[in-house]
């Protein structure tokens, strides 16, 4: 490939067709850092002309209280359908139901369209990265919440230092559900000491705790003890709210907001602590000493940010996803250093995994759900359907939530909270290629690709060994296939 | 105060499970077959050991988990019981061609997912230390022809290139697979691509039965091909969702209860498939991890260190509960928190491998597991 586009395939989705390449593919990749850009999709799939290219209505993309609101809404509604109210057991009003308040659908096509239109290809590539290294998934009440943390979280702090964004997606509604911290009160908490008075049950949850040293900070490299765990988890109890619990009893929106602001004095999901939850006493983790309070995470989320441990773990996770599939020391080095110099600024960090991206010739392996975009963008094909078809059945196009099913990579699915590996060797099956020969047939074949096989390669100046495979087949279908099965856009190597 | 009064999960739950296959013979490769098929069932995110085979004979036992133990378990003897959403498993236990061992786990004592599942698929004793699996390294070890490394899932067959995971495609407007297409394009990768790609061409020669998704079947597609003669001597299903922090249950409907029943129902799903292959099989659960005895504060169980392990098939004649039961009180207790480990699980895989590919212990003990010194089971499980 030429130089733009091998640095596009390598940390973005590739240029589209009617956008110009930068002269300068490293000042551009920098400078895409701060790309701005809404998010674009579109309403409905249009073959000739294609679909005109609009933002997400906002009526789409609501905030999290009204999230948290709609959610409250549908388990009310499917809790009158088990009492088999009236107007509530039809199949229509089921579906209205989840039409109506479950954003998970159109989250997750609002998450595609993004990634296929958007103007910020590097942006997203590296947003995909942290909402993967803050895996979250769709269990227990957190259908309204994962797309939210994404472009919230993770997108909207992306130009901030990572403590930042740590804290953010440690007090994320997203992440104390899914990690199951919502349920959390310290064993010294008031709220277990009544417990205990009326014969009940409540305690500590060390899920969050532990996955928080294991997964998002030190890793266990930094050789925590159980202890340590513990008193993170004693640190974070409190935080969160468990929405479902507090609709279950089919209370109004009203009253429901009233027991939110006696628990933690907010309706906000995202800032909500409950003190009599919290565990008195300062706590020991890692041997730093954190005060007792709302104010104590943010002083343990800041000093593991910083710690030695994370920044190695996290820099090592940077270079395997972007650099390389078996990157050196001193690419690891050159971002662990960029870290430690900026204090854990993440544009200076992303700089320097985007130096070290362009001058590493090694090829990377791409992620399933990144070669789909990376494919559909080139390709100029209509795949995803628009937000106006979210319900609609369509003979040739797949659902989106099906399609990142079929592809075995999708951030709305339950999953470990360790997320997707980025080594080559856990995608190197037969099954996972398989798919990707199958999904370059639906594309060429249901998405109408604006381009051929020959202008895409054209574009991308793609070497001798791609030209040699597509021109040795016979037929657009299969030289499509085989182009984007290609060792080039795959980032593999070549016989 | 939190009531838990949770239904199930209404929302998609992708890929219940996931199947893959191994230990192809080649053609003609009837000298040192070996005498039988090993099939693991791996359980991620640590099953609990004392739900599934509740010791009720242990007067800790409702004292400490009230909330967790089911009323309705089966007898087993007079100390150990069996959760309910394991009917089929009880029925196999009656007919002597089931068995418990309880109170184990593989030599890992500090309770990341990740490190241990890690663990309980290389075989060895310090995570991500190990390229290849030692499953893998044992159907190397047996001589199943067509070896050489390979990047393949899972971790637990990796030594050995003849094995492929198996999860059907369902891809709206795509259309049956091209042979010539296919090499082609592996031709045009270097090894390591071409040799997976190869794979899916080798695939797109066979007729495929069509093949449901759900655990049970993919068991009896499993049992079925490895009845076959000629078929793989081995397979590996991946079940997930154990790793109960909240709500955890007691009975079939609870959180664990469903997966249990997820258990019961492969290993049926297999001896259907299977069918008289039954006779020479043997099928084991592996988990990362037990669980914690005392209940946490929110209807759940933290990770844990011992649980117990489920072994089915013909291969077993005499059904029985291995166990040197640690007790469940506090200084009996791992760390004052967890059930102990009295049986390294090693041993019992190095028992199935002895078993169902006729190796010598000696041998698998130092080359599969590292380990000379691992104690040998094999007479307690199969004599």
């Amino acid at each position: 490939m030429n130089e733009q586009f091998r640095v596009a395939h390598k940390l973005g989705l590739m240029f589209l067709h009617d956008t110009s390449l930068p002269e300068d593919v490293k000042v551009w990749a920098i400078s895409q850092l701060h790309a701005k850009s809404p998010a674009l999709g579109i309403k409905k799939i249009k073959l000739y002309p294609k679909a005109k290219v609009q933002e997400w209505p906002r009526s789409l993309q609501p905030d999290l209280k009204k999230r948290d609101d709609m959610f409250a809404i549908y388990k009310q509604n499917v809790r009158k359908q088990r009492m088999e109210l009236e107007g509530h057991t039809s199949e229509a009003a089921k579906r209205a139901n989840n039409r109506d308040n479950l954003m998970g659908e159109k989250d997750e096509m609002k998450f595609a369209h993004r990634n296929v239109y958007g103007k910020d290809q590097v942006r997203l590539r590296f947003t995909s990265f942290w909402a993967n290294h803050f895996t979250t998934g769709n269990i227990w009440d957190n259908q309204n919440h994962i797309g939210h943390a994404i472009d919230e979280a993770i997108l909207a702090n992306l130009n901030g230092t990572f403590s930042n964004m740590l804290y953010k997606m440690t007090t994320h509604p997203s992440m104390l559900v899914y990690l199951d911290n919502v349920w959390s009160s310290g064993p010294n908490s008031q709220h277990v000491i009544w417990a205990k008075q009326n014969g009940e049950q409540a305690g500590l949850n060390d899920n969050l705790g532990r996955e928080l040293l294991e997964l998002h900070t030190v890793s266990p490299s930094a050789k925590y003890s159980e202890t340590d765990i513990r008193n993170a988890a004693k640190v974070l109890a409190g935080w969160g709210i468990w929405p479902g619990n507090l609709s279950d009893g089919l209370m109004t929106l009203d009253e429901r907001n009233n027991k939110l602001v006696e628990m933690g004095e907010t309706t906000n999901s995202w800032d909500f602590f409950k003190k009599w939850h919290a565990e008195p006493g300062n706590k020991t983790v890692l041997g730093k000493v954190i005060p007792s309070g709302k104010g104590g995470l943010r002083n343990l989320t800041d000093f593991l940010a910083s710690h030695e441990n994370t920044i190695m773990f996290i820099s090592f996770k940077l270079a395997e996803h972007f650099v390389s599939d078996n990157p050196s020391k001193s690419d690891i080095d050159y971002i662990a250093n960029a870290w430690r110099h900026s204090n854990g600024n993440l544009d200076q960090i992303h700089s320097a995994v985007i130096e070290r991206a362009i001058s590493s010739k090694a090829p990377k392996f791409q992620w399933p759900m990144t070669w789909l975009f990376q494919v559909v963008r080139l390709s100029d094909a209509s795949f995803f359907k628009g937000w106006d078809q979210i319900e609609k059945y369509d003979q040739g196009l797949m659902e989106v939530r099906k399609i990142f099913e079929e592809l075995g990579q999708s951030f709305w699915h339950t999953r470990q909270p360790n997320g997707y590996s980025s080594a080559k060797s856990e995608w190197l099956s037969g099954e996972m290629f398989e798919r990707r020969i199958r999904f370059s047939d639906a594309i060429y074949t249901a998405g109408f690709p604006s381009f051929t096989p020959q202008d895409i390669m054209d574009r991308i100046g793609a070497n001798e060994a791609t030209r040699e495979l597509v021109n040795s087949l016979v037929g657009r279908k299969k030289q499509f296939i085989a182009l984007m099965c290609s060792p080039e856009l795959m980032g593999l190597e070549n016989a | 105060m939190p009531k838990f009064n949770l239904t199930r999960r209404e929302f998609l739950k992708v890929s219940g499970a996931s199947l893959f296959l191994a230990g192809v013979p080649l053609p003609g490769f009837t000298k040192n077959k070996p005498p039988g098929t090993i099939s693991v069932i791996m359980l991620e995110g640590g099953m609990d050991g004392l739900t599934a085979v509740p010791p009720f004979g242990d007067p800790n036992l409702l004292k400490m988990r009230k909330n967790l133990t089911s009323n309705n378990f089966l007898k087993l003897n007079s100390f150990f019981g069996l959760h309910p959403s394991f009917q089929y498993f009880a029925g196999l236990m009656a007919k002597n061609n089931a068995s418990i061992v309880h109170a184990t786990n593989f030599p890992y004592v500090l309770r990341s997912h990740f490190e241990g599942q890690n663990l309980m698929q290389g075989g060895g004793l310090s995570p991500f230390s190990d390229t290849t699996g030692w499953l893998g390294r044992a159907l190397d070890l047996a001589k199943v022809p067509g070896r050489s490394l390979s990047l393949d899932m899972p971790l637990v067959l990796r030594g050995m290139s003849d094995n492929d995971n198996f999860y059907p495609a369902s891809i709206k407007s795509s259309s049956d697979l091209m042979t010539q297409l296919i090499d082609t394009i592996s031709m045009a990768h270097s090894k390591e691509g071409s040799e997976i790609f190869k794979k899916v061409s080798k695939k797109s020669t066979q007729k495929d039965s069509i093949v449901p998704r759900n655990p049970a079947s993919l068991a009896k597609f499993a049992g079925k091909a490895m009845s076959r003669d000629g078929g793989p001597l081995s397979s590996v299903i991946k079940v997930d969702q154990f790793d109960t922090h909240a709500n955890q249950g007691a009975d079939e409907n609870g959180n664990h209860g469903t997966q249990l029943t997820l258990i019961d129902d492969i290993i049926a799903g297999y001896k259907e498939g299977l069918g008289d292959a039954w006779d020479r099989s043997i099928i084991l659960t592996l988990t990362e991890f037990g669980r914690t005895v005392l209940e946490n504060g929110t209807g759940g169980t933290e990770h844990g260190y011992g649980s117990a392990g489920l072994l089915a098939g013909g291969a077993i004649t005499k059904s029985r509960v291995i166990s040197q039961w640690p007790g469940l009180a506090k200084n009996e207790q791992f760390e004052k928190r967890d059930l102990m480990s009295t049986i390294d699980y090693r041993s019992v895989c190095a028992a199935c491998i002895e078993k169902s590919l006729g190796l010598d212990h000696d041998v698998i003990a130092s080359k599969v597991f590292y380990t000379p010194k691992l104690p040998r089971v094999y007479d307690q499980i199969f004599s």
